[in-house]
């Protein structure tokens, strides 16, 4: 943060700030196609602006959708596909977050997730990921 | 004869021949040249670029060619609508690769006389009635410009940012944010009433070897096929009205 000069001519100081540019922005949305379009229908806080601040832009998203799908509603599409690198397909992928309106946060997981106490071997063996080897 | 330029053709065709493989390209407001240029790459052209428009199109596929290119109907077949502000984001973040920017007037060197003298309103001297105006995508780049020190990045275009245009829209300041600028931003000239001027001839000797190889004397017979099929009845033509002086 520092102070320049107002170019429109005041004649008064003004802060500026300069602007951040992350590497990377890896966000979850609700539906994705192949492409790399991207829909968020929940609130999208701090999405929107850091896919446009980020060098590059990786989406995880719930569900795969069809183009045509994307055609016929594109003023829904939050991220335009130029501006996505990668996509992933993970449902749930935002848990024990919220991906609106698919599901809430999980307030009790992140309370134990939160908790200390326990044993970090038991916090693990507790993860999605052992359950999806488990099924696989 | 077909294969010789007219004026229009001479513009569309060369605007379409800035544009490169994979970049990000943007037309403007009022600007049937670039929305041309842009729909004729598409259509004349084997590489892939991302096309899009103050209509918020992007990637459009649209049903027929406005004669305003702002219609709506360039944003049709679009799989997400871009919103100006977002355009305007980009601009100043320096995502764009190429701009094309109405202007109030232009000369030689590429400096926009609207910008240089700060009378936004009021430009001087002639110029053709579509390019005076304001509130268009050059005034959103260019206060991009003084607000960050970066304005859309032209990489490697052939006008560049006079010393004017800096000094006198920084009110004195030619810092380190112009050194920046041009080094990001070496804004294309924008041909309008007439064949693009000034800078572009020594540029032209500087252009990557592929747009040496893609760039001809006169027009490919796609380009030509492409701007028939584009204009067929020669309305745009007509209405562009350029004089070769």
């Amino acid at each position: 943060v520092g102070v320049d000069y107002d170019p429109y001519g005041s004649g008064k100081d003004v802060w500026v700030i300069p602007a951040i540019q992350p590497d990377i922005a890896v966000i979850h949305v609700n539906e994705v196609n192949e492409l790399g379009d991207a829909r968020i229908y929940g609130t999208f806080n701090w999405d929107r602006i850091m896919t446009r601040a980020a060098k590059k832009v990786f989406v995880v998203a719930e569900k795969l959708e069809t183009v045509e799908s994307f055609k016929e509603r594109p003023e829904l599409t939050m991220i335009p596909s130029f501006m996505v690198q990668a996509v992933s397909i993970v449902p749930n992928g935002a848990w024990p977050g919220s991906c609106w309106p698919l599901y809430e946060v999980d307030y009790p997981e992140v309370e134990d997730y939160m908790n200390t106490e326990g044993s970090l071997a038991a916090h693990m063996a507790r993860a999605p990921e052992t359950k999806e080897a488990a099924h696989a | 004869m077909p294969d010789q330029w007219s004026g229009f053709s001479y513009i569309v065709t060369n605007l379409a021949r800035f544009i490169r493989p994979d970049e990000v390209t943007f037309s403007g407001v009022n600007s049937t040249p670039p929305m041309l240029a842009c729909l004729l790459a598409k259509r004349a052209y084997d590489f892939e670029f991302v096309y899009i428009n103050v209509a918020g199109g992007v990637q459009p596929t649209p049903s027929k060619i406005p004669i305003s290119s702002s219609d709506p109907v360039l944003s049709e077949g679009s799989t997400a609508i871009f919103a100006n502000e977002d355009f305007y984001d980009l601009c100043t973040r320096g995502g764009m690769d190429l701009c094309f920017l109405g202007a109030a007037q232009v000369d030689g060197p590429g400096a926009d006389e609207r910008l240089r003298d700060r009378r936004l309103a009021q430009p001087e001297g002639a110029a053709p009635g579509r390019w005076r105006r304001r509130g268009d995508a050059a005034d959103g780049a260019a206060r991009g410009h003084l607000a960050h020190g970066t304005l859309e990045t032209h990489h490697g275009r052939e006008a560049r940012l006079r010393d004017g245009f800096g000094r006198d829209a920084r009110r004195g300041h030619a810092d380190r944010s112009l050194h920046q600028a041009r080094r990001q931003a070496r804004p294309a000239i924008v041909a309008s009433g007439g064949v693009a001027r000034g800078r572009c001839a020594a540029a032209r000797r500087s252009r990557s070897s592929r747009m040496a190889r893609r760039r001809r004397r006169f027009p490919t017979a796609r380009e030509i096929e492409a701007l028939r099929s584009l204009d067929p009845q020669g309305e745009f033509e007509r209405d562009a009205k350029v004089a070769l002086r």
